[in-house]
């Protein structure tokens, strides 16, 4: 047998793919000469990232011009910025969506859909020139302008903008976005250049390093603290009665913690494929079972997976999303037990699918600051058995005041259905929730999913797709397959909307009060990057032509002008989901799988 | 995000049609009663059967300009499926009772009885068939969309030729090649027979499975293997055949009942016309 012959490669290094090809080490020199770099410890980062490789591999200089929109409210976004020098605005209050060049969806009546209906075109994806580009809808100057590579939209009369709303003036070494950045969280509010600014545009990963210097750290870490902290422990649902004392001692103590990538997206397609045994061992793991109860694990955002060992695999119980808990039926057992009782150790382990951001609470601090303050209708079952039980023994102590009165509020003693849920979400059936798992379902808050023991296959759904949406249909009836469930490639509004990152001119947008997540056309460039983005391939790019089907092209480059297209939800059409209507056997339903309830019981009415 | 109404309280389908199947006898009692009285009042009982009996059929014609309106909140076309169904189970009764013969006489009577049962035997096949052909379709192991049909059968010829083409060994080729060219390369290369398409079974496949198994006797391994994969492309055919011809099914069976419930219609028309030119 001939020897092994081994083949020499090039060794993979975080920084292949910088941010920016294009930063030299000028660049990088003249940064290490600004706040806050020049006070900055090279000795605290790692041989492997120094300083100066954070700056020229994660970062990315930009110009920016007066009244250039930098990131927009309800945005998401990896990067944070550094403002290097100028002065940019942050808004305190929200700018309307047709400030930002979005066009709000308007709600039309019976005549208007079947006007448009009968008036429609012939040729697929028509659009008026105002549909195609904001610069021709004459709202004054161009809101759309290229600014050295990269398409950039500006504010219109950015003086009176300015003058009328509040704002915050940011000056040289003030960051921003960096909540929105570490934490994967829409971005709170919007901000304009108010001169010509040099911003420094630093990813995620590259922000994370550089608090390795205590000083930026410590600026991080208070900020989060002081403003966001608390407004996420009160989004959720178990702490929403805490004393504002308490609270303040809750946030002392609570620690956050990421696991895995955050941009889970890149590698989906082939975690998917993998065994499901080799997939969850590629999980990062962050609580592992049988371990001690420590801390009360809260999602914060991202997925998780509660799975057991069983056999030589692992077997899924339920996944997390936002505001799910992890060990509060462990935790508060072992508060509650009598002391003749053993503590039990958590019953599962939680590992993180793609990335997960947490809060974690340790348990003295629960047990003193919080638990009290939880109604017993919300406490897990197993804790209010115990406590129930307890109380047959000795009922004068166990009625407390606090009791009395969440049972006053309360009285049909059923927990609100936040709280009902809150520690995650499970099926009957363990292939169900395995698959949604595996294909990373979970994150889709309006999923298209068909039940194949009812669809004909007489595709009534995609024709009526295609006649509220120009003659093109904004999905395709396939997908995986489940039993009888088929999962549609259809936009599912996901919870993570990675599509949103990235866009340059944020035409691709979350409604604040539906949900749903639709294109801008007279904003979108078609540069593909939420093309590219979505893992589930949901949104694909569509070539434009005018009513007569004459394309248009960019005059400068003769290409043609493309748009992003995806599932809207038929938002403003009288109708709602056209697909659901249309469908004759009641075999499709657009349904929230972050939970389970939804699913269940559509499954329980057809079983 | 809106709730979704599966969280609503609502009834399973079985309670659904168990409350609707109730819902129509009761009708169809009611109805029954009010024509033996108009009939035992020496009335015009075929005016009322028939009037009732052209009322069920505009009813049942909307499903069809339903359809074609997605964009108006006219309520879910599953809705008026279910309407359609059990309007098409009352129009079937008082049908029996407005004829006086199954079949009706003189000639255009006779057309439109035969119309009226035609159209009434193929909505029951399409109810049967809407419930259980999905079944069927879904128990094969690809779904595959009917516009891709024709793609998918190509994308197996090819590939079922360039497994053949990776035949190196000579005997093995020469066992194989006259098994391929007269038998696996006509059912790669063409559509499904008619026979087939009316009645899809598992012969054709059991056969030509059955056949490349009685080679293996005379392949090596990597003559073996190469079967093996030509036998994994003849199963993915024949379920794609067999998915092309339910769904044909089910879509030529929407186009028969559309078309003949259009002729119903325009001639239960002319049947008032005359009915009333005659009636005095």
């Amino acid at each position: 047998m001939e020897p092994t012959q081994a083949i020499p490669v090039q060794r993979p290094s975080r920084w292949d793919e910088p941010l920016d090809a294009s930063m030299t080490d000028a660049d990088v020199a003249w940064l290490r000469t600004r706040g806050p770099f020049n006070a900055m410890d090279q000795s605290a980062f790692p041989r492997a990232t120094p300083l100066t490789g954070i700056l020229r591999y994660d970062c990315r200089l930009h110009r920016v011009e007066p009244g250039e929109v930098i990131v927009r409210e309800g945005d998401y976004g990896n990067s944070a910025f550094l403002v290097i020098t100028g002065n940019v605005r942050v808004l305190v209050d929200s700018l309307s969506q047709t400030q930002l060049g979005r066009d709000p969806i308007r709600s039309i009546g019976w005549g208007e859909a079947l006007k448009r209906f009968l008036k429609r075109s012939s040729y697929p994806e028509t659009r008026t020139p105002e549909q195609v580009s904001i610069n021709l809808g004459g709202r004054g100057q161009q809101s759309i302008r290229q600014i050295d590579d990269r398409p950039a939209i500006f504010l219109q009369d950015v003086d009176a903008v300015l003058r009328r709303h509040e704002t915050v003036s940011l000056g040289p070494g003030e960051l921003f976005g960096e909540v929105a950045a570490m934490y994967r969280s829409p971005r709170t509010s919007t901000v304009v250049a108010e001169t010509e600014a040099a911003l420094l545009e630093i990813r995620w990963q590259g922000l994370r390093i550089l608090r390795r210097d205590r000083t930026f750290a410590d600026t991080l870490e208070q900020h989060y603290r002081e403003h966001w902290l608390p407004v996420h422990l009160r989004e959720i649902p178990l702490l929403r009665y805490l004393p504002e004392e308490n609270m303040r001692r809750v946030i002392a103590s609570t620690e956050l913690r990421s696991y895995g990538r955050m941009e889970w997206n890149a590698s989906y397609k082939k975690t998917r494929k993998l065994p499901p045994a080799e997939q969850i061992e590629s999980e990062p793991l962050v609580v592992d079972e049988g371990q001690l109860p420590t801390e009360l694990i809260i999602v914060r955002s991202g997925f998780g997976r509660m799975c057991l060992r069983h056999g030589a695999g692992h077997l899924t119980t339920a996944y997390l999303g936002k505001g799910h808990l992890f060990g509060i039926e462990e935790i508060v057992y072992n508060a509650l037990r009598p002391p003749s009782m053993p503590a039990v150790r958590y019953q599962n382990s939680l590992r993180a699918v793609g990335f997960l951001d947490a809060l974690a609470i340790p348990i003295e601090t629960f047990a003193t600051e919080v638990l009290p303050h939880i109604r017993r209708s919300e406490l897990p079952e197993v804790a209010r058995s115990l406590q129930h039980r307890f109380s047959e023994k000795r009922k004068e102590r166990r009625r407390s005041s606090s009791d009395e009165r969440s049972e006053q509020t309360n009285p049909n003693g059923k927990p609100s259905p936040d709280v009902r849920h809150a520690s995650g979400a499970s099926f009957d059936s363990t292939g169900l929730l395995e698959f949604i798992v595996q294909h990373r379902l979970n994150n889709g808050r309006d999923a298209m999913v068909i039940d194949l023991h009812r669809c004909t296959r007489c595709d009534d759904c995609v024709k009526a797709c295609g006649d509220v949406h120009d003659g093109n249909p904004r999905f395709v009836r396939q997908g995986f397959v489940h039993e009888r469930l088929q999962f549609v490639q259809a936009c599912m509004h996901c919870s993570d909307p990675v599509c949103m990152i990235g866009c340059p001119t944020g035409a691709i947008a979350r409604d604040q009060g539906t949900g749903v997540i639709s294109i801008h056309d007279s904003i979108c460039v078609g540069c593909g990057v939420c093309e590219a983005a979505c893992p589930y391939e949901n949104i694909s790019m569509a070539e434009v032509v005018d009513p007569k089907g004459r394309p248009y092209v960019d005059n400068e480059t003769g290409k043609a002008i493309r748009k992003a297209t995806k599932c809207d939800q038929c938002s403003g059409l009288p109708s709602g989901p056209a697909c659901v209507s249309a469908c004759p056997h009641d075999a499709l339903v657009r349904i929230d799988l972050s939970e389970s309830p939804p699913l269940t019981h559509w499954l329980e009415k057809r079983s | 995000m809106k709730e979704v109404s599966t969280h609503q309280k609502t009834i399973s389908l079985k309670q659904r049609r168990a409350v609707a199947l109730a819902a129509t006898v009761c009708v169809i009692v009611i109805f029954w009663y009010l024509w033996r009285r108009e009939s035992s009042r020496l009335g015009a009982p075929a005016f009322f059967t028939g009037f009732t009996l052209l009322a069920g059929l505009v009813i049942l014609a909307l499903l069809g300009a339903r359809r074609r309106l997605p964009m108006l909140p006219l309520g879910k076309v599953s809705t008026w499926t279910q309407i359609h169904l059990y309007v098409g189970f009352f129009t079937t009764a008082i049908y029996i009772m407005h004829v006086p013969a199954i079949v009706a006489g003189g000639m255009f009577e006779a057309f439109l009885s035969l119309v009226f049962l035609m159209v009434t035997a193929s909505g029951f096949y399409g109810l049967y068939a809407s419930r259980t052909l999905p079944k069927k379709l879904t128990a094969v192991e690809t779904q595959h969309r009917f516009d891709r049909l024709d793609w998918g059968r190509n994308q197996i010829a090819a590939m079922a030729e360039q497994t053949y083409s990776e035949l190196t060994e000579p005997s093995a080729r020469e066992v194989l090649q006259t098994f391929y060219q007269r038998a696996l390369s006509p059912f790669f290369i063409s559509r499904p027979s008619l026979a087939y398409v009316i009645v899809p079974s598992g012969t054709r496949r059991r056969k030509l499975l059955g056949d490349l198994k009685e080679l293996d006797r005379y392949l090596e391994s990597d003559g073996r293997r190469v079967a093996g994969k030509l036998a994994a492309l003849v199963r993915r055919r024949d379920d794609l055949d067999y998915q092309f011809a339910l769904q044909l099914r089910l879509r030529c069976w929407v186009v028969f009942h559309s078309i003949l419930s259009i002729v119903l219609l325009a001639a239960a028309l002319i049947h008032m016309l005359i009915a009333l030119r005659f009636a005095g």
